[in-house]
C-alpha cells in the first residue's frame, strides 16, 4: 500500500540514485584531501658531480657524455655560446618537465648564487656568462644584431617548424625518434604526444598567417639565408669578430642541424637552400670544431 | 585592365587599418603609374581566394601578402616597376632583415596598442571597424581579429593591458568570495584600473617591459635612418620604406585613448617620426583620408589615392559568410575546413609548387584529416564506455514497464530494512 508521501520519497530517491556518485569513485573522493606534495626537486642524478656547471639540454646520454651538439636549436644555441665564450660545463640530457621554467635549456651553476632558485633559465644565461667571464654584450655593440636576430627567430624558425613537425616524413623519421620515443614506452601516450607537438607547431605558424603556405615559408627562409650570407661576407665570424659569439651561436644552431647528416632528414629543402651560400656552410664547419 | 589592390578599409585618417595593407598601398603608389591601378577597400578577406588581405587582383589572378605582391608587380612589368632595382647585395640583405624585423616586432607593438589595450580597442579600434565593415561582418570580424592579436602577443606577458579581461576576472573572484561568505558584500570596493594607473602605479613591471619593447623596436630603425631621407643607402625609397611606413604610421598617426605607443615613438625616435610623417604625405597624399572617400570616390579630393568603390555585398556572400562562421565555430567541422584550405591551396596548379612538394603537402592534409577522425573515434569510444559503465553500475536501467524498477528497489530496501541478507545458496537452490 503506497501512500502519497511515500511515493514522493520514492521518486526523489530514484532521482537521487541517478545523480549519486558511483561507489568506487565516491570511495576515492572520501579520501580527500589527498596529500599535497611539495614542489618537484631537481632530477636526482644532477647533484652527483657538482664540481662543474651542469647544462640541461635535449640530448641522448651517449652524445651528452661526449659533449656533442644537442638536437634542439634553442639548446644548441646556448650550448654553443657557452663553449665559445670559454665556460666549462657538463651536458645532462633532460626534457621540459625537468625545468623550473618549463623550457630547456637551463643551467645549474657549480657555485650557486645567493638566491632562492639556483637554476638559470635560458633568457638569463647571457647575463650569467658575462658575469662569469666578462665577455662583451654583443647586442650593445652592433646595430644590426637585433635586426638580423629577428630574421633567425621568425623566418628561419618558421621554416624549421614546418620541416621538423609538419612534414610527415620528417616527423616520423626525426621528431618522433628524438622527442617522442625517448620520453615514454606507452604507445598511447606517444601518439598523444606526437599529436600535441604537431598541433603546437601548426598553431604557431597559423598565428601569423591564415593558412600554411609551404612555398612561402621556404622562400622566406631562402631570403633569410641570403641576407645572413651577405652579412657574414668574407669574415670568419659575424660582425667581423675574432672569436665567435652569441650571434654565431644562433646561426650555427640552425645551420648545423639542417646540414647534419646524423639527423636523418627525409625531405631537406632548407639544406638545398643553405648550400647555395658556401660561406654559411664553411662557418658551420669552422664552429663544429669546438665540439 | 587595371590592377586592383584589395585592402582593409581606411581608419584613423590612414588609407587602411592594417599595416600590411598600408605597406602594399604605399608600394603601389610609389612604384606604379597612377592610372595603372585601383584601390578597393573591400575589407573582407573572403573576396580573395587566398583568404587574406592585402590581395592584388589582375583579372582572374590573385596574389596576397606584401612580399608576393611586390614580386608579382616586378614580373608583371618585366622589372620596370621595382623599387628595389638599384640595391646592391648588402642593401638587399638589410632590406630582408629589416623588413622581417619591422614585421615581427612592429606587429607585436601594434597588436598591443590597438587591440590588447582594451581602452583603445573598445574606444577606437572597434568603432573604426564598425564604420568600415558591412553587415554581418562588423559583428564577426572584429572579435576574431581581437583574439588573434591577443594570441600573437601572449608570450610578451603584457596581457594585463587587457583591462576588460582583468575586470571580468576580478568580478568572478569577487562573486566567488561573496558566495563563499568570506567578505561582506558592501566591503568590496571595485577600483577601476586605467592603463596609466597600471603603468604608473600598480605595475612597474609593465612599464619596464613596454619601455624595453619600444626601445628595441625604434632604436635600430632610428640609428639606421640617421640623417638620410630613406632607411637604406639609396636616396629613393625601397620596399623596406613601404613596410616601415605601414607599421610606423599605425604607431604614430592614430589618435588613441591611451597613446603610449605614439608617446614612446616621439620620445625615442624623433627623426623616425618626422620621416614617417614625410613618407605618409608622399604616399597617401596631403589630405586627411576619411572612410567616405573609399566608398564613394567622387567625394574624395582629386589628388588622393585611386579609390574605387567596393561592390555591394550580395545576399549569397552574406549567406556564405554566415555559414562559414557557423562552420568555423563548430568543433571538428572547423578542422576539416582548415585542412581543406591547405589542400586546395596546394593542389591548384598555379601555386608554384613542384609536383613532389604538392604530393607531400596533400599527404600532410590527408594525415591530419586522419588525426581528426581518430579524435572523433576517441570521443565516440569514450562516450560509449561511459554509457556502458552507467548501465553496468545500474545508474541507467532500460525498463520495459514504468513500475518495475520501483518494485525491485522496494524489495531490495526491504531486505536492507529487515537486516536480512539474501544468501547465494538460496538463489542457487531456486534455479
Amino acid at each position: 500500500m503506497a501512500s502519497g508521501p511515500n511515493e514522493g520519497a520514492q521518486a526523489s530517491n530514484n532521482l537521487r540514485s541517478f545523480f549519486t556518485v558511483p561507489l568506487p569513485i565516491k570511495r576515492l573522493f572520501d579520501k580527500f584531501p589527498l596529500t599535497t606534495y611539495p614542489a618537484n626537486d631537481l632530477p636526482q642524478r644532477s647533484p652527483s658531480r657538482r664540481h662543474d656547471n651542469q647544462l640541461f639540454v635535449f640530448s641522448d646520454p651517449t652524445n651528452a657524455r661526449r659533449g656533442r651538439p644537442s638536437y634542439n636549436p634553442q639548446c644548441l644555441k646556448w650550448q654553443a655560446y657557452l663553449k665559445f665564450v670559454g665556460i666549462d660545463f657538463e651536458i645532462t640530457p633532460s626534457n621540459n618537465h625537468a625545468s623550473p621554467t618549463g623550457a630547456l635549456p637551463f643551467l645549474l651553476p657549480a657555485v650557486p648564487a645567493a638566491g632562492a632558485s639556483n637554476a638559470i633559465p635560458s633568457h638569463k644565461l647571457q647575463k650569467w656568462a658575462i658575469e662569469q667571464v666578462h665577455c662583451e654584450e654583443e647586442q650593445q655593440l652592433h646595430l644590426r644584431f637585433e635586426v638580423y636576430a629577428a630574421l633567425i627567430d621568425s623566418r628561419i624558425r618558421n621554416a624549421w617548424l614546418y620541416m621538423l613537425y609538419l612534414d610527415s616524413e620528417n616527423f616520423d623519421a626525426v621528431a618522433r625518434r628524438l622527442y617522442v620515443t625517448p620520453s615514454t614506452t606507452n604507445s598511447l601516450v606517444r601518439a598523444a604526444l606526437a599529436l600535441e607537438l604537431q598541433q603546437a607547431a601548426r598553431d604557431e605558424l597559423l598565428k601569423t598567417s591564415q593558412y600554411i603556405d609551404v612555398a612561402d615559408l621556404e622562400a622566406n627562409a631562402g631570403d633569410a639565408f641570403a641576407a645572413l650570407s651577405a652579412l657574414l661576407g668574407e669574415d670568419d665570424h659575424f660582425f667581423g669578430r675574432s672569436d665567435p659569439g652569441l650571434f654565431d651561436a644562433s646561426v650555427f644552431a640552425y645551420t648545423h642541424l639542417i646540414l647534419e647528416e646524423g639527423m636523418g632528414w627525409k625531405q631537406n629543402r632548407l639544406a638545398q637552400l643553405l648550400r647555395e651560400h658556401t660561406n654559411l656552410v664553411q662557418h658551420r664547419e669552422r664552429l663544429l670544431r669546438f665540439f | 585592365m587595371k590592377l586592383q589592390l584589395h585592402v582593409w578599409g581606411p581608419a584613423f585618417s590612414l588609407p587602411s587599418i592594417e599595416a600590411q595593407c598600408l605597406a602594399a598601398i604605399s608600394y603601389c603608389s610609389l612604384a606604379l603609374p597612377k592610372d595603372s591601378w585601383e584601390l578597393v577597400a573591400s575589407s573582407d578577406p573572403s573576396v580573395s581566394p587566398t583568404g587574406e588581405l592585402p590581395a592584388l587582383q589582375n583579372g582572374s589572378i590573385w596574389v596576397s601578402r606584401f612580399r608576393n605582391i611586390v614580386d608579382y608587380i616586378r614580373k608583371y612589368s618585366n622589372g620596370e616597376w621595382d623599387l628595389d632595382r638599384d640595391l646592391d647585395e648588402s642593401d638587399r640583405a638589410d632590406n630582408t632583415a629589416f623588413s622581417s624585423f619591422v614585421e615581427s616586432r612592429g606587429q607585436a607593438l601594434i597588436d598591443l596598442s590597438l587591440y590588447v589595450t582594451s581602452q583603445n580597442y573598445y574606444g577606437n579600434t572597434s568603432p573604426a571597424y564598425g564604420s568600415l565593415l558591412q553587415w554581418p561582418n562588423q559583428w564577426i570580424l572584429p572579435p576574431k581579429l581581437h583574439s588573434a592579436a591577443k594570441t600573437r602577443t601572449e608570450h610578451l606577458g603584457l596581457s594585463s593591458l587587457d583591462l576588460q579581461a582583468m575586470e571580468d576576472q576580478r568580478q568572478r573572484e569577487h562573486s566567488a568570495a561573496v558566495a563563499a561568505g568570506h567578505i561582506p558584500r558592501n566591503f568590496i570596493q571595485q577600483p577601476r584600473e586605467t592603463v596609466s594607473g597600471l603603468l604608473g602605479r600598480t605595475s612597474q613591471q609593465n612599464h619596464f617591459r613596454i619601455d624595453a619593447l619600444t626601445g628595441e623596436f625604434f632604436e635600430p630603425l632610428e640609428a639606421m635612418l640617421g640623417q638620410k631621407s630613406s632607411l637604406l643607402a639609396a636616396s629613393t625609397p625601397s620596399s623596406l620604406d613601404c613596410v616601415a611606413l605601414g607599421y610606423l604610421s599605425l604607431a604614430l598617426i592614430p589618435d588613441l585613448t591611451q597613446p603610449w605607443l605614439r608617446d614612446a615613438m616621439r620620445a625615442k625616435a624623433p627623426r623616425l617620426s618626422a620621416y614617417t610623417e614625410r613618407m605618409r604625405t608622399s604616399c597617401f597624399g596631403e589630405t586627411r583620408i576619411e572612410a567616405v572617400h573609399a566608398f564613394s570616390p567622387e567625394s574624395a579630393p582629386p589628388s588622393s589615392l585611386p579609390w574605387r568603390a567596393p561592390g555591394r555585398i550580395s545576399v549569397t556572400a552574406v549567406g556564405t559568410t554566415l555559414l562559414s562562421t557557423l562552420a568555423d565555430s563548430t568543433p571538428f567541422l572547423s578542422e576539416i575546413r582548415r585542412n581543406n584550405r591547405l589542400k586546395q591551396e596546394v593542389e591548384s596548379v598555379d601555386s608554384g609548387l613542384s609536383p613532389r612538394e604538392r604530393a607531400a603537402v596533400s599527404m600532410y592534409a590527408d594525415a591530419s584529416k586522419k588525426d581528426m577522425y581518430v579524435s572523433v573515434a576517441a570521443v565516440v569510444g569514450g562516450v560509449a564506455a561511459l554509457v556502458g559503465y552507467m548501465f553496468h553500475a545500474g545508474l541507467i536501467a532500460i525498463s520495459s514497464g514504468e513500475d518495475e524498477p520501483e518494485e525491485e528497489e522496494e524489495e531490495f530496501s526491504d531486505y536492507l530494512d529487515s537486516g536480512e541478507q539474501p544468501k547465494v545458496a538460496d538463489f542457487l537452490s531456486g534455479l
